[in-house]
């Protein structure tokens, strides 16, 4: 490459130079390029001008009342968040305990009702029916107990 | 605390964790919006959203990236749904407040406590800010993401969404543009 080439692709590069935006080798070729050549050290100048006057802008300041603001809207959403999350859990939980107490409580239903030894010899259809009923009504069961429970937690808040 | 454990207390739901948080990069955002929106009051409006969204979406954070660059990939999200959503040809525009006094460069507050000082460094600043503000969007934003918010070129990637070469294009062509803005503004000579 000619001295002329070189030159001027050092000018090109000095924008980037002053930002620190070179690799590590091309920002070695132009700070040895500068060395030795006044006129390109002249023009970094005028790009230090800048970049030292976009460095050096003060920084905005917001208003006082803004991050209070902020804050107090940003941690309900937290909040928010933490209850919905916590809504969740408890819902699996309810889900999983509904069905514990389903499958658990069907052979006392039935040792109640017919006695254990009719579990070994079962009639299907009568005992799917009874299964799903017996089902049924502690899902109800559940369900209407959920339902109040929300109730009561959305009218605790309102008092809040 | 250190930012890193900040965001794992918030992702826990820790509330002081979001106070350290925002303790720490309120005036880096606002000035960010400030740079994009322009207008001080869609600046503050838009740094509300901001941190909501940060409280919303905290636990799909994933603690091994780069926070900052994510905090600012929301706050620039919001930002351009903004403008867009107020009309696409205002991402452009030159500064247009209500008000003669109610201007960007009326909201830099100087830390220089000589009056001679102060006077001058308002003075070039407003020259410098009235300079960017005939910039484009995508200038504006690379040239406060890398000299103001001092990001890495990797940095601004991620936050842009762009590769590396394109950040460096971008650097290039706004610091030409600025200049050029700031020798017509001065009658051929840098004076930034």
């Amino acid at each position: 490459m000619s001295r002329r080439d070189e030159h001027a692709e050092i000018r090109e590069q000095l924008a980037l130079f002053v930002a620190g935006a070179l690799e590590a080798d091309a920002e070695s070729r132009v700070a040895l390029h500068l060395v030795t050549c006044p006129d390109c050290s002249a023009e970094l100048e005028r790009w230090q001008v800048i970049a030292g006057g976009l460095r050096r802008l003060p920084t905005p300041q917001p208003p006082a009342a803004l991050f209070e603001r902020t804050r107090a809207l940003a941690t309900a959403q937290l909040a928010e968040h933490r209850e919905q999350r916590r809504n969740l859990i408890v819902l699996m939980l309810l889900i999983l305990f509904s069905w514990a107490v389903t499958l658990a409580g069907w052979p006392i239903f039935r040792f109640a009702t017919g006695g254990l030894l009719s579990l070994v010899d079962v009639n299907f259809r009568q005992t799917w029916l009874l299964f799903v009923f017996f089902s049924l009504g502690t899902w109800l069961a559940g369900g209407s107990a959920a339902v109040l429970l929300s109730l009561y937690r959305r009218h605790e808040r309102r008092l809040a | 605390m250190g930012i890193d454990a900040a965001v794992v207390q918030l992702r826990r739901g820790d509330p002081d964790a979001l106070t350290t948080l925002m303790a720490r990069y309120q005036n880096r955002i606002y000035r960010y919006l400030l740079r994009l929106v322009r207008q001080p009051a869609d600046a503050e409006d838009l740094f509300q959203q901001t941190w909501i969204r940060v409280a919303e979406k905290i636990r799909s954070f994933d603690t091994s990236r780069n926070f900052d660059a994510w905090l600012f990939t929301l706050a620039r999200n919001l930002a351009f749904d903004h403008l867009r959503r107020m009309r696409p040809s205002s991402l452009d525009e030159p500064w247009g407040g209500d008000s003669p006094e109610d201007t960007m460069v009326s909201r830099l507050a100087s830390a220089d406590p000589g009056p001679l000082e102060q006077l001058l460094a308002r003075e070039r600043a407003g020259r410098l800010v009235v300079a960017l503000e005939d910039l484009p969007l995508s200038y504006r934003e690379v040239l406060t993401l890398r000299f103001e918010e001092e990001m890495k070129i990797e940095e601004i990637a991620l936050v842009l969404a762009t590769p590396v070469a394109t950040v460096k294009s971008r650097l290039y062509r706004s610091l030409a543009q600025l200049r050029q803005i700031l020798e017509t503004n001065a009658g051929g000579e840098v004076r930034a």
